[in-house]
């Protein structure tokens, strides 16, 4: 039941890059991806930021190199994400092993539905989105681009989501259900979100500030990620490399509000607490922490008050990667996971931008410039609305 | 005042959904959130969402809804000094 | 392999299966070529300041999930994990119109907070105060089998006991857009969904809950044995393969099955597969079906289980839901086959206890 979880192939889509090597550029850059709204259609567009991805549909399509009409952003991106990291794998599907897709979604095929919704009741043109909109359209777009798989399923744990695909693979390897997973989280931005979230007023109309005194919100971002994960005997079989290893997850609820953390963050403390206990670890044994950090008042501070509970005086180096990207939703997990994985690979740090002033109440501070520096251990969090808490733990190999 | 405070209690009751509170029985200074009516913090924004739909007024920032919603009269007393009763 | 007990069901479909009496007497039809779930008055299960802010979907899952657990006895489960294919649809439905209509202005929070599909699953947690695993699964025909198959992993890592459920509603736009669609067809007795031969389901909504246990307590009425799904199958062979095998890990074949219930959905494209595999199945074991009375939907497998577990429980198999003459002698084991569009089909093992 015991075998070993390693990350194997990275794929990503953002604001930040339309693949890893893009993304990791900007990261070492410093360059966010956060500006101006160019592709979204709304009244907003000249009063708040985005996190966009920088190529339009028909661009996109391009890039899948599929003009299938029923085909939204949602699947466009999730597509490329998920081959960019299983062709970074070297995977091969049709050699008899157990391929899984578990990707994670909160909107879905929104960002079409919302485009032709009134008008599906006047003309037949696009009832297709009927078809398209529900959570599972991207997964099984993926698992049919990739061909040869197995097993589908999709999570919506709200901004956790990601989070949970990739412990639900490990799971479904650690049982015996499936050698290896493509696992991961899409958003594309939508109306839909972006309203969302205005009403409740937790959107920044400048660079979000995560975890600064003086933070107003979040900006939302789109994106796309998945990770390849296999089980040790599975990659054995092929001789492939392993790119990081998981070695902690855990999952848990706040229940205490519908969106809000609570305020000492109770359930996020707990998820860090169990992935800890999970890998053997030691609080002292994190070298970084990827904060879910998503800039607005409530997280932010609450997070912060997790940390201290489980790292007392001694908090790990952290920052959140949110002002480059975006909040992504479904999506962030998975990017924060390429994110560390490429932090332990390259042994650096990637800044919380954007940082000046630390919250009063914790006094914690980010590192807000690109530090190199060993890392062993990078632990991951992510939490979303509805209580969802999730943490992961990545040691490198 | 009086009659701003009765209109305010219709709208509250219908943008709330409190299908089960008569509006007699809303007191304009009990507090409307935590005991009193009860309500919480996303009906604070739902309130924000009132006064700009019925009476014009923008808040931009949520923090400043603690004082406006303390009670019927405060919000009352707002939305007059706002100019838009 | 581990198993799970059903210690206490909860059902709200368009039958009156919220009644713990009821055994699939006095039928519902479709209302023409769509099902609307019966609802009980939530005042019994949720209370009122939680209740103003609810959709259908959530109401229907949290008194579900209420009536499951008081069945079972419990005070605390340590996971809850939901599936729902299209969510809590009235909520986005409703906001995605405010958007629509003000241009974008005036927008309230609330249904956009509860159009989350993860609402159901948290609004039980935030009720019982359980801070453990929480887990919500969207993926349409598979969205209600993860969570089985999930809880089935959770009890080998140590979990004691977990509520799942399947959750589904439908709005009058949604049953007017895909009726324009074509995707609907009026239920007709003559066209028996089993054999039918033309196209069109009559969609529905409801939802199942199921308060599993890792060991068996007097509570206990059936046992689950196991789950499996199989995205795409190209053919019946295929199915019928991966039948065997699933039959052989639990040690049965096909004749140890007294009853299978089949998710025929009275649309002849997506049900060809499970239409040719029925004289087989036939031939070993007897054939049920349960669209018919529930209508389809994503997590429809759920009251399907529900069903299994009530044939358990009750030793009987009900006309309402019979294809042949055929009864069975004793239920010991029920086979269910659910099949959605002829792309997610699956496989659940129930057995007496």
């Amino acid at each position: 039941m015991s075998q070993k979880v390693y990350i194997t192939g990275l794929g990503m889509i953002s604001a930040i890059g339309n693949n890893v090597p893009e993304s990791f550029l900007s990261l070492t850059q410093s360059k966010t991806g956060i500006g101006k709204i160019h592709h979204l259609t709304t009244r907003y567009k000249d009063e708040f930021l985005a996190g966009e991805i920088k190529l339009s549909n028909s661009e996109l399509a391009d890039l899948v190199k599929d003009n299938n009409p029923a085909l939204n952003r949602n699947s466009y991106i999730a597509m490329l994400a998920a081959k960019e990291a299983v062709i970074n794998s070297g995977i091969d599907t049709t050699d008899g092993l157990r391929t899984g897709v578990i990707s994670s979604t909160t909107v879905a095929g929104m960002s079409k539905t919302e485009l032709y919704y009134k008008e599906l009741f006047e003309k037949d043109d696009h009832l297709d989105v009927l078809d398209t909109h529900d959570c599972g359209d991207s997964t099984e777009r993926i698992a049919d681009y990739l061909g040869n798989v197995d097993y589908v399923t999709t999570i919506s744990t709200a901004c956790s989501s990601a989070a949970n695909a990739i412990m639900l693979g490990c799971r479904m390897i650690k049982h015996g259900q499936l050698d290896r997973v493509v696992v991961g989280g899409v958003d594309a931005l939508s109306k839909f979100t972006f309203n969302g979230f205005n009403t409740l007023m937790i959107l920044d109309r400048e660079w979000c500030k995560p975890f600064d005194e003086n933070r107003k919100g979040l900006n939302l971002g789109e994106g796309a990620a998945f990770v390849v994960i296999e089980g040790e005997n599975a990659l054995n079989l092929r001789k492939g490399k392993a790119l990081a290893e998981i070695i902690g997850y855990a999952n848990t609820n706040d229940a205490y509000h519908q969106t809000a953390s609570s305020p000492e963050g109770y359930g996020a403390t707990m998820a860090i607490q169990q992935a800890l206990e999970m890998s053997g670890l030691k609080p002292t044994d994190v070298d970084y922490i990827n904060m879910h950090g998503t800039g607005t008042p409530n997280n932010d501070l609450s997070e912060s008050k997790a940390t201290i509970a489980v790292f007392g005086n001694q908090v790990p180096k952290f920052s959140s990667t949110k002002a480059f990207t975006g909040h992504t939703l479904a999506a962030a997990a998975s990017i924060e996971a390429v994110i560390s994985v490429l932090s332990l690979q390259n042994s650096m740090i990637f800044p919380n931008l954007n940082f000046t002033t630390p919250i009063i109440e914790t006094g914690l501070i980010p590192e807000t410039k690109l530090v190199n520096i060993p890392l062993n251990t990078i632990l991951s969090n992510s939490f979303g609305f509805g209580g969802n808490c999730s943490s992961l733990l990545f040691k490198k190999v | 005042m009086d009659a701003l405070i009765e209109k305010l209690k219709g709208q509250i009751i219908e943008q709330l959904n409190l299908a089960e509170v008569k509006p007699e029985e809303i007191n304009p200074d009990s507090p409307l959130f935590g005991e009193g009516l009860g309500l919480d913090s996303i009906d604070a924004l739902e309130l924000i969402v009132l006064l700009e739909k019925h009476y014009g007024i923008k808040i931009q920032d949520p923090k400043d809804g603690k004082t406006i919603f303390q009670s019927l009269r405060t919000m009352a007393e707002y939305i007059k000094s706002q100019g838009k009763s | 392999m581990v198993k799970a007990y059903i210690n206490g069901t909860g059902c709200i479909s368009p039958q009156n299966s919220i009644d713990s009496e009821w055994f699939f007497d006095d039928v519902n039809p479709a209302k023409g070529d769509y099902f609307d779930a019966i609802e009980p008055s939530y005042k019994e299960f949720i209370a009122p300041n939680l209740l103003r802010r609810m959709g259908r979907a959530i109401k229907m899952g949290v008194a579900a999930g209420n009536i499951a657990i008081q069945q079972a006895d419990v005070k605390k489960v340590d996971a809850i994990i939901t599936g729902t294919g299209l969510g809590c649809f009235e909520d986005s439905e409703r906001f995605l119109l405010a958007i629509l209509n003000n241009d974008e202005q005036f927008l309230t929070p609330t249904s956009f907070i509860q159009s989350t599909h993860n609402t159901v699953g948290s609004q039980i947690a935030l009720i019982m105060k359980c801070h453990d695993y929480n887990f919500t699964y969207v993926h349409r025909g598979f969205s209600f089998e993860s969570t089985l198959q999930d809880a089935l992993m959770l009890f080998a890592e140590g979990k004691e006991t977990i509520l799942i459920g399947g959750i589904e509603e439908h709005t009058p736009n949604f049953i007017i857009l895909n009726r324009k669609a074509h995707k609907f067809q009026v239920q007709n007795p003559d066209n028996p969904i089993w054999k039918s031969t033309t196209p069109g389901i009559q969609l529905s909504e409801g939802t199942a809950f199921f308060v599993l246990n890792k060991t068996k307590t007097e509570k206990s009425i059936a046992r689950v044995d196991g789950i499996q799904t199989l995205y795409k199958p190209k053919t019946s062979d295929d199915i019928w393969n991966k039948l065997q095998a699933f039959l052989k890990l639990h040690d049965l074949t096909l004749s140890d099955i007294d009853v299978t219930l089949m998710g025929f959905s009275g649309d002849v494209n997506f049900d060809s597969k499970l239409q040719e595999l029925l004289p087989a199945i036939e031939k070993e074991s007897v054939a049920a079906c349960y669209k018919n009375i529930c209508g389809e939907y994503h997590t429809a497998s759920a009251f399907a289980m529900w069903t299994g577990t009530k044939l358990i429980e009750k030793q009987s198999l009900p006309k309402a839901l019979a294809i042949s003459d055929k009864s069975p002698s004793r239920i010991k084991h029920v086979l269910i086959m659910n099949q959605y569009l002829g792309i997610n089909y699956s496989f659940m093992l129930l057995s007496q206890c």
